[in-house]
């Protein structure tokens, strides 16, 4: 490595119009450039420095392949050269194949545990393109149409509280049900003095049920 | 990635739950005998192991992830996770070859692809194992990550007696895990301390984040209205 390994991050990042991305011009006439073609478009360029792929201002790539695996510790050196001159979040693509897959475990400990970079193993060039589309189309789309960041819909509680006021020794759905009428919260049924409980259930229940509420260590 | 002997982990702990008895026994059995790793098995219902108390990992077969007709209960299932712990690691794992079966050659979907994607946006961590073995030493690994950030489980993992009606109750409260309930059930004195308490001293005792103290904190308040209940009132 020459002169590039100065800038190990293009400065700025590289603004990433959607539905792109944006590749090392190493990569051109390769496997993955092919396998991308047709699919997003690429757009190949000099200087990125350690970046392979750049696929929004946010979220780079850097491939491992099969021979930087078996060569040695080389690899993990360009990773921790990113992510101290980078804050962008870095996606490694490993080669793992049946060569490289004896160094994997020690690889991905490295990578995800140590480093705290997101992993993803492929086994050649064919297949790390097809992930990239995906994962280029994931960055353009909506945040909306990702399950996992979805705004979950408040739920009615009634249910719940109902449940939580069952697990009371000696309390049924009834008796929660008599009981929440009277002293709507939780919060309230729990400051509920004996007195208070006897007027909705019966004396032994109440020293129940206060017992349990107030039962310290 | 063998471990250099039980006695090393001795502080460490991890949450399993009871499913994993049949389906990851090697596991259970590698975390304790190789790595010496408390294992406390209970029922943690919707989740597969807790490492720490903000981590919870979900261990699925990669066969599992490379059909979208599983696309429904993955995702139900890492959203119940959502809801109560701040981390999610999902664990992907080779499937295993019966004996006297020759190892199918799984063909990479473009589903598969897309999940993947969707769990780094969401910022769900992901790590292949090859088989149960490497699981487990996945998830000792974790927890030690977690221990050197200081949210090892160190919390007594087993209640009996009274405690038991009382972890029971902290169970119901919606979107709270295991570990959280386990932590109010020996840190607070009573049940009623607990309902007086604010959202921060909530949080320092559940050892969960204020904004899920909050939450829980708005149910114990939450007024109840029979109106809206869904089912039938009692005759």
């Amino acid at each position: 490595m020459t002169a590039k390994e100065i800038t190990p991050v293009k400065a700025g990042a590289v603004s990433v119009p959607y539905g792109h991305v944006i590749g090392n011009e190493k990569w051109r006439g390769s496997q993955i450039a092919q396998g991308l073609q047709g699919k997003i478009k690429v757009i190949l360029e000099d200087g990125l420095g350690l970046v392979d792929f750049h696929l929004s201002n946010r979220s780079c790539i850097l491939y491992i392949s099969e021979a930087d695996l078996v060569a040695g510790n080389g690899f993990k050196r360009r990773l921790v050269r990113f992510r101290n001159a980078s804050s962008l979040h870095g996606i490694v693509l490993v080669e793992k194949t049946q060569i490289s897959d004896q160094y994997f475990p020690a690889v991905q400990k490295f990578i995800v545990l140590e480093l705290g970079m997101t992993l993803l193993p492929v086994a050649n060039q064919e297949e790390a393109s097809q992930l990239i589309i995906q994962l280029v189309h994931e960055q353009s789309k909506d945040q909306t149409s990702n399950p996992f960041l979805r705004k979950k819909c408040s739920q009615l509680l009634e249910p719940s509280i109902l449940r939580t006021v069952q697990q009371i020794p000696g309390v049924g759905k009834t008796k929660a049900l008599l009981l929440l009428q009277q002293f709507v919260s939780i919060h309230q049924l729990c400051n509920a003095s004996v007195q208070d409980l006897e007027l909705v259930v019966g004396q032994a229940i109440a020293q129940q049920i206060h017992a349990f509420l107030s039962q310290t260590k | 990635p063998r471990c250099s002997g039980p006695e090393r982990n001795a502080s460490l702990c991890i949450l399993v739950d009871s499913r994993e008895i049949s389906s990851g026994s090697e596991i259970i059995s590698c975390l304790k005998a190789e790595h010496g790793v408390k294992v406390q098995v209970c029922s943690l219902g919707g989740c597969d192991y807790i490492v720490s108390t903000r981590m919870a990992v979900e261990r699925r077969t990669q066969s599992e992830l490379l059909n979208s007709l599983n696309r429904t209960k993955v995702i139900q299932r890492i959203q119940q996770l959502q809801s109560m712990f701040e981390r999610i690691c999902v664990i992907v794992e080779k499937d295993r070859v019966k004996a006297g079966e020759t190892s199918r050659l799984l063909q990479r979907t473009k589903y598969y692809d897309g999940l993947l994607a969707a769990f780094i946006r969401a910022g769900i961590r992901i790590l292949f194992s090859s088989c149960q073995e490497e699981s487990a030493s996945l998830l000792k690994d974790l927890a030690m990550v977690e221990q050197r950030k200081n949210v090892a489980i160190q919390v007594p993992t087993e209640v009996r007696g009274a405690k038991e009606a009382a972890l029971r109750f902290y169970l119901s409260i919606p979107n709270i895990s295991h570990l959280a309930a386990l932590h109010m059930c020996h840190g607070f004195e009573s049940v009623k301390k607990m309902a007086n308490s604010s959202p921060r001293a909530i949080a320092t005792c559940a050892r969960v984040s204020l904004q899920k103290a909050e939450e829980i904190y708005r149910y114990l308040h939450s007024g109840f209205d029979l109106q809206v209940l869904p089912e039938k009132r009692p005759a």
